[in-house]
C-alpha cells in the first residue's frame, strides 16, 4: 500500500514488519492434541440427551405447571373462579359497586 | 494409518494440484464413513494451521487450545452433512475463524456484565480485566513493534482482522480469503486495502513525516 503521507522507507519498514511476524517461531498446540479432542468427543458422547438446566428438578416442575396452564386444562390446576361465588348472575356488580344502605 | 501429504494452503505447482485434490476428497470419503484413522489424519494435518488462526484473534494460547478442540470437536459431528461445495481447508477456516469471533464476543459480554455488576455493588468476584495476553510469539522475540502490530490487529473490526490474519499470518489467497469470508475477492481487497490503512495510521508515527 502506497501512502502520500508516509515518508519515503516507510512500505519497506511496514513489510519488514509483516516479515518479521511471518518469521516468528510458529506458535502450536501443546503435545496431545488429538488425545484431547478425542477425549473431548468422548466427553460429549457420554452427556445425556437433556440439556442440564432441564435436568434440574425445579426446572422440570416450572415446565410441567406451564405446559399443563399452557393446555387450558384449568381442572388441574387450582382457579380463582373456584373461590368466586357460584350463584352470581352474569353481568352482576361486585359487592364494592353496589350502593351502601 | 497417518497421510503425509501436503495439503498447504500456500500455491501449489499446477501439476501437484489435481493430487491434493484427489487426496481431500479421499480424506473427505473416509471421514464421512466415520474412519477414525482419517480423523486423526485430519486433524494431525490442520491442526496448527487452525490453532495459529485463532490464537491470531485471541490472543491467549489457553482459548486458542479450547477454541481449536472445539472446531475439530464440531467437524466430526457435522462431517456427515459436508457436502464439499468448498475445500475442506476453507472449512475449517470458516470454523475456526467464525468460532473464534463468537468465543471472544462471550467473552466481551461476560466482561461488561461483571462490569455492570460491580458498579451495582454487588459483591462480584469475577471483576478483573480478562487478561489481555501477549502473543507468544511477540513474547518469547520481545519486539516491541510486532507486539504493537498485534495489539492494534485486535482492534480492527472483526472482517478486517480475519482478513488481514488469513492473509499475512497463515499467508493465504484473495481467493481463499473470498472462500473462507463467502465474499468476493473485490470485496477482500477492500477490506485488507482498510486494514492496512488503519494499522499503518495508527500503528507507527515513525512511518510519518516528522
Amino acid at each position: 500500500m502506497s501512502n502520500s503521507s508516509l515518508r519515503p522507507g516507510a512500505d519497506e519498514e511496514w513489510e519488514d514488519l509483516l516479515r518479521q511476524w511471518r518469521a516468528q517461531p510458529s506458535a502450536q498446540p501443546r503435545p496431545f492434541f488429538y488425545g484431547r479432542v478425542r477425549a473431548r468427543l468422548d466427553d460429549a458422547a457420554a452427556q445425556p440427551w437433556l440439556p442440564a438446566w432441564l435436568r434440574r428438578p425445579a426446572y422440570a416442575v416450572m415446565l410441567g405447571l406451564l405446559g399443563m396452564a399452557l393446555s387450558g386444562d384449568s381442572a388441574a390446576l387450582p382457579s380463582a373462579a373456584g373461590a368466586a361465588p357460584q350463584n352470581e348472575a352474569p353481568g352482576s356488580p361486585l359487592p364494592s359497586a353496589v350502593p351502601q344502605g | 494409518m497417518v497421510c503425509s501429504l501436503p495439503l498447504s494452503a500456500v500455491p501449489e505447482p499446477q501439476a501437484a494440484r489435481p493430487a491434493v485434490a484427489a487426496a481431500e476428497a479421499e480424506l473427505l470419503a473416509q471421514l464421512q464413513q466415520g474412519s477414525e484413522a482419517a480423523f486423526r489424519t485430519l486433524v494431525e494435518r490442520y491442526q496448527n494451521r487452525v490453532y495459529r488462526t485463532v490464537l491470531a484473534l485471541l490472543r491467549s494460547a489457553e482459548e486458542a487450545e479450547d477454541v481449536a478442540q472445539e472446531v475439530f470437536v464440531e467437524v466430526y459431528q457435522t462431517i456427515g452433512r459436508f457436502r464439499g461445495d468448498a475445500a475442506l481447508s476453507t472449512w475449517l477456516y470458516r470454523l475456526a475463524t467464525s468460532r473464534a469471533l463468537k468465543h471472544r464476543r462471550r467473552a466481551r459480554a461476560k466482561k461488561r456484565f461483571a462490569y455492570f455488576t460491580s458498579l451495582l455493588g454487588f459483591d462480584n468476584h469475577v471483576l478483573h480485566e480478562l487478561p489481555d495476553h501477549a502473543h507468544p510469539q511477540a513474547r518469547l522475540e520481545g519486539k516491541q513493534q510486532l507486539q504493537l502490530l498485534l495489539d492494534h490487529i485486535a482492534r480492527l473490526p472483526d472482517q478486517q482482522q480475519v482478513a488481514f490474519t488469513l492473509r499475512h499470518e497463515q499467508e493465504l489467497s484473495y481467493e481463499e480469503i473470498a472462500a473462507v469470508l463467502q465474499t468476493t475477492v473485490p470485496a477482500v481487497e477492500s477490506l485488507l486495502f482498510r486494514a492496512r490503512q488503519t494499522l499503518r495510521k495508527h500503528l507507527q508515527p515513525s512511518f510519518r513525516h516528522v
